[in-house]
């Protein structure tokens, strides 16, 4: 597909077709259980709220080839609307709820959408998984026609500078759909899956919803993300149950010293980072289920699983994905670049994609292990949060001099503050421009940043903590 | 004092996340990380027999032993002398 790394103001392909949503999500026996939203969602049903949602987006102005972006919670409005977007042959892009309106301004400035679908009035609930949301079709003043030939369009957080924006075609999402349907142990017709991921990224959407979708695998979504709502969400079915969520979630779940009877209970599967063999044990052990671990990324979706724990921590590459190790990163095959706009050419190049990951092959096996990031990327509850992103906000604020921003159980700023401002004036700068899960757990003021002999900024954890001890004694 | 069905204090939030921290091997600080707060969620729940609903602001001001205690005693109880 030449020309799809530049971004042309000519139209040459666009988005496909709907038939693809018919045929692979909605078609299925008018009873069959699509969902389970706090209220089960048959089939039928789903289908009737998609047309409706698709008329309603026509009356808004949108045509195939035209262009939105969702800005909607989880919710069974979200669903609705990215499917009849999709079914009319548009272009979509995500963007997370929980982005400031900065943020989303800036999005909407760069992805240039015909319409923004929010929700009609403000939500609510920091501890809610699911929301119940009317949407709202905003037209976009200098909204343009997809440019590409991609459906899905996603933001990812950029190892330097503003985020990276990835395109996926409806024939890429099949292609891993595909994927999905032969990795072996994965959620088939009859099993449920509860699931905690976000449903605007790529393991929720893709790995939760479209699959569940797909394969005849009702997505449930707990009421709300605490213990009590994933255990009952969990307790809902005697179907064999998958947990997918973050290692994070199962780190609390194994905490409950006496967990109810789940008799459909079988496995939990994480995205993001290992669990700590500790917590695998614990929650194995507690649970009577399997612990196991999948790897992606958005570009791609779904790339090597291990799916019930057997060989912690290799990962088995998922058909149809090819991989390789060089330098001790893992790179990616895929045939062409996923990125629109600028971006740093040598994130892809000759047909591979470099992760940045840090990571091994084993040659006799084929299974990879993962190792850890190369860059300043961190996973917040699951999310990525680029350190870097952070900290270029934070020395822009005003009577900020400088800043480091660095992982030590959890987001942690350091600043020099070079006019009269306090930790509150800095606290709603960040506030403004940046969604809670990127903030630092705290902001230390330091007279002076420590520097290295040559006057660069020290990031060394434990000399800025002691910098930020002497400080506030 | 765990059958109290009185707001919940420092002294109960304190006793409710100890639990948790000597199970993962923490040492007990006045900040709260994001799994200890969820923990807390979960205890308080149980506890008082109540399922929350926060908003962000609350939700922020809970990442302190003290900011959790207040926040709780407004939701559960109404009581501000935690």
């Amino acid at each position: 597909m030449p020309g799809e790394t530049h971004l042309s103001s000519v139209v040459t392909e666009a988005p496909a077709g709907g038939e693809w949503v018919d045929e692979l999500l909605l078609a299925g026996a008018d009873g069959e259980l699509a969902l389970w939203f706090g209220a089960p969602v048959d089939r039928r049903s789903l289908r009737a709220l998609v047309e409706r949602r698709e008329r309603e987006l026509v009356a808004a102005g949108l045509a195939p080839g035209g262009s939105v972006s969702l800005r909607l919670p989880p919710s069974l409005g979200f669903v609705s609307v990215l499917l009849a977007a999709w079914r009319l042959g548009g272009q979509v892009s995500l963007l997370d709820y929980r982005l400031t309106q900065h943020e989303v301004d800036q999005a909407v400035a760069r992805l240039r959408p015909q319409l923004l679908v929010q929700p009609s009035a403000p939500v609510s609930g920091a501890l809610r998984a699911l929301f119940d949301v009317e949407p709202a079709y905003l037209p976009q003043a200098g909204g343009e026609q997809a440019r590409t030939a991609h459906s899905l369009i996603q933001l990812s957080s950029g190892s330097t500078g503003p985020s990276k924006v990835i395109g996926r075609t409806a024939a890429d999402v099949i292609s891993e759909l595909e994927r999905y349907n032969r990795i072996e142990g994965i959620p088939q017709r009859g099993e449920r899956a509860v699931v905690l991921a976000s449903m605007v990224h790529v393991l929720g959407l893709v790995g939760g919803l479209l699959h569940g979708l797909n394969a005849g695998v009702p997505m449930v979504v707990p009421q709300r993300a605490t213990v009590d709502g994933i255990l009952k969400a969990l307790a809902g079915g005697d179907e064999p149950t998958t947990l997918i969520g973050v290692p994070s979630q199962a780190e609390v779940l194994a905490a409950v010293a006496e967990p109810p009877d789940l008799p459909g209970f079988r496995r939990m599967i994480t995205g993001g980072e290992l669990v700590r063999a500790e917590l695998w044990r614990a929650l194995t052990e507690g649970y009577g289920i399997t612990l196991g671990n999948m790897y992606g990324m958005t570009e791609l979706g779904v790339i090597a699983t291990d799916i019930d724990g057997e060989h912690r921590p290799a990962l088995t590459p998922a058909p149809g994905i090819a991989v390789r190790v060089e330098g001790g990163e893992v790179l990616l095959g895929r045939e062409s670049s996923p990125y629109l706009g600028l971006v740093d050419p040598s994130r892809w190049a000759d047909g591979w994609l470099r992760t940045r990951d840090a990571g091994e092959l084993d040659p006799a096996t084929g299974r990879v292990t993962i190792r850890g990031r190369l860059d300043s990327q961190v996973s917040i509850g699951g999310l990525k949060v680029d350190l870097t992103e952070v900290e270029q906000t934070l020395a822009e604020a005003p009577g900020v001099d400088a800043a480091v921003v660095l992982y030590d159980e959890g987001i942690q700023a350091y600043v020099s503050v070079s006019a009269l401002v306090g930790p509150g004036e800095i606290d709603s700068w960040l506030r403004e421009r940046l969604a809670g899960y990127k903030r630092p757990r705290a902001v230390h003021v330091l007279p002076a940043l420590p520097r290295t002999s040559s006057g660069k900024l020290l990031r060394d954890r434990a000399a800025l903590r002691s910098a930020a001890r002497d400080t506030h004694n | 004092m765990s059958e109290t069905t009185a707001a919940p204090t420092r002294a109960d939030v304190v006793e409710m996340i100890s639990g948790y921290r000597a199970q993962v091997s923490k040492a007990d600080t006045e900040d709260l990380d994001s799994l200890e707060l969820a923990w807390l969620l979960h205890q308080a729940e149980q506890r008082y027999g109540v399922e929350l609903d926060l908003d962000d602001a609350d939700l922020s001001r809970m990442y302190t032993v003290a900011g959790a205690a207040e926040v709780l005693a407004d939701l559960v109880g109404g009581r501000h002398d935690g």
